[in-house]
């Protein structure tokens, strides 16, 4: 559906992609991650025919954009929530994309109700919070009625409501077939709706599965409550067991439960709970890209 | 491509800036004419007079030319070349849009400078009982002329803004290059006995295109191919920078 096949690019110094290849499955929503400046956006905008990248090539619907027939039917995206002109109102906005592509006025308006803009719709955009121009470049990427979608950082802007609301348009696009792409720093969000994850760090590939296998493949945590904290910390410590306290108290082991709950009873140690803490994508994510932060 | 045509006009018209340049057109050739009219009473009756009264319109070439650059360049500035082009991938095929469909607004601009030359010499002229030569061909053929040079500075405007994707440098630039660089390239091939060469310049050419004449070494005809050599030249430049950069 979406192809990227060992793309390279440089701007002037900053190497911003070096041969990255990944598959978007048809059907599915995969989530885009990467620490800011792994060339998340680059990759976008090759996909999209927006940059020529210096090596590799990428496809959309088995072909490069430029050469998809009518590609507004065919592939909708949101990248920057600033690519607007401010003096121009939400809904002249749509009708210039709507005219460009041959997509009937009526549309317009259906997209405006979609996103929640009907109000704000003949307001400038000048005037529009981070979150509605979000919501005016969803519009503009569906216009088309396309059958893949491709978002950059979609979330960026949005409150908790609003997140929630993308979460569930999202869902639903799926849910009618469409293929979506999905960039995020917002790992949480993504982990709730992708369904599979391509994960880069400074324009390489780390990993691409689905979102299971990758949680599955991480290395948990066991969690551990014992009134006598002090006497387990130092065995665990004494085995080469990694070990932390949590806030309430509990250690967190970097052991299988198994380990830990033999380590207990050959001491005699009473313990209060012995669970498996599922690691988040969050954290696989900062294990994988070696700490950095998204932001 | 009529559809991109139809994107395109429908960008000037939903920006409030296009309006601005029909207001300036209006009182920059209205007060040219009037004052032209007032000032010359021994004169104004003449034919000659009055089919220079149409020279006035040709404000409307620079506001046309500046428009053009900015019809390119706002794109740039404020990222709309990314939805633009993700419409229309073929890049080329989008400059060639901006071209016709500016052309249609250049054409409106060239007309309502010609209406108001019309509209305040024409009663101008009946009130002071001057003999009316308006209507004559020799003003048609002048009208004409203006429309088709300032159908020419706005191509020139898109060529520019093709090239130069900085809204102000491109501006900035060809105002300069036009007000300045030109007249000094004059003088300086003067001082080296080029005269003739200082003919080509483009916006030599351009003046020499809108029939005026005026101190330009080109005639008429030769003038409007001079100038579209110049607007194919700078356009190829256009299309080539504007299809090979990244838009990011």
């Amino acid at each position: 559906m979406i192809e990227v096949e060992g793309l390279s690019k440089r701007f002037g110094m900053t190497q911003a992609v070096t041969g990255l290849s990944f598959r978007v499955e048809p059907g599915t929503i995969t989530g885009f991650l990467g620490p800011n400046g792994a060339g998340k956006s680059t990759t976008l905008r090759s996909v999209l025919g927006l940059v020529h990248p210096d090596a590799g090539r990428a496809t959309v619907l088995g072909v490069p954009y430029r050469e998809l027939d009518r590609p507004l039917h065919r592939v909708g995206a949101v990248l920057e929530a600033s690519e607007v002109h401010p003096g121009r109102s939400g809904r002249n906005h749509l009708r210039v994309q709507a005219a460009a592509a041959g997509i009937r006025a009526s549309r317009v308006d259906e997209l405006l109700a979609l996103v929640e803009l009907t109000a704000a719709a003949r307001r400038r955009v000048k005037g529009y919070s981070l979150g509605m121009r979000q919501r005016l470049g969803l519009a503009t990427a569906l216009l088309g009625d396309p059958e893949v979608l491709v978002l950059d950082e979609p979330a960026n802007g949005l409150d908790p409501a609003g997140i929630r609301w993308l979460r569930d348009l999202l869902r639903s696009l799926a849910a009618e077939g469409r293929t979506i792409l999905v960039s995020s720093h917002v790992l949480s969000e993504v982990a709730q709706t992708a369904d599979r994850v391509v994960i880069i760090h400074r324009g390489r590939l780390i990993q691409q599965a689905a979102m299971a296998e990758v949680l599955a493949g991480a290395s948990g945590a066991t969690r551990v409550r014992t009134p006598d904290a002090e006497r387990m910390r130092a065995l665990l410590a004494a085995a080469g067991i990694s070990v932390s306290t949590t806030d309430d108290g509990a250690l967190l082991v970097g052991a299988p439960p198994e380990r830990a709950g033999e380590l207990a009873a050959a001491n005699g140690i009473v313990l209060h709970e012995l669970s498996v803490e599922q690691a988040t994508l969050e954290e696989v994510f900062l294990e994988l890209t070696g700490g950095e932060t998204t932001q | 491509m009529s559809q991109l045509v139809r994107a395109e006009l429908l960008k000037v018209r939903t920006t409030r800036g296009s309006w601005v340049y029909l207001i300036v057109i209006v009182l920059l050739v209205g007060l040219a004419v009037a004052g032209d009219v007032g000032s010359n009473a021994e004169l104004r009756s003449q034919q000659e007079f009055q089919v220079g009264l149409v020279e006035a319109a040709g404000f409307s070439a620079v506001l046309a030319m500046i428009l053009a650059i900015t019809l390119v360049t706002t794109e740039f500035r404020h990222g709309t070349i990314t939805p633009t082009f993700l419409a229309a991938p073929g890049r080329e095929r989008v400059l060639g849009s901006k071209a016709l469909a500016g052309t249609i607004v250049f054409l409106f601009f060239g007309a309502l400078a010609l209406v108001v030359v019309a509209a305040v010499a024409l009663p101008w002229l009946t009130v002071t009982g001057d003999e009316i030569h308006l209507l004559d061909g020799e003003v048609a053929t002048r009208a004409a002329e203006t429309l088709l040079s300032v159908v020419l500075w706005g191509l020139m405007g898109i060529a520019i803004g093709s090239v130069v994707h900085s809204q102000v440098a491109a501006l900035v630039g060809t105002l300069v290059w036009l007000f300045v660089v030109e007249n000094l390239l004059v003088g300086l091939l003067g001082l080296l006995d080029g005269e003739e060469v200082t003919a080509y310049l483009p916006f030599r050419a351009l003046d020499a295109a809108d029939g005026t004449g005026g101190d330009n070494l080109v005639s008429y005809w030769p003038g409007v191919a001079v100038s579209l050599g110049w607007i194919a030249l700078i356009g190829a430049a256009g299309v080539w920078r504007t299809s090979s950069r990244d838009i990011t």
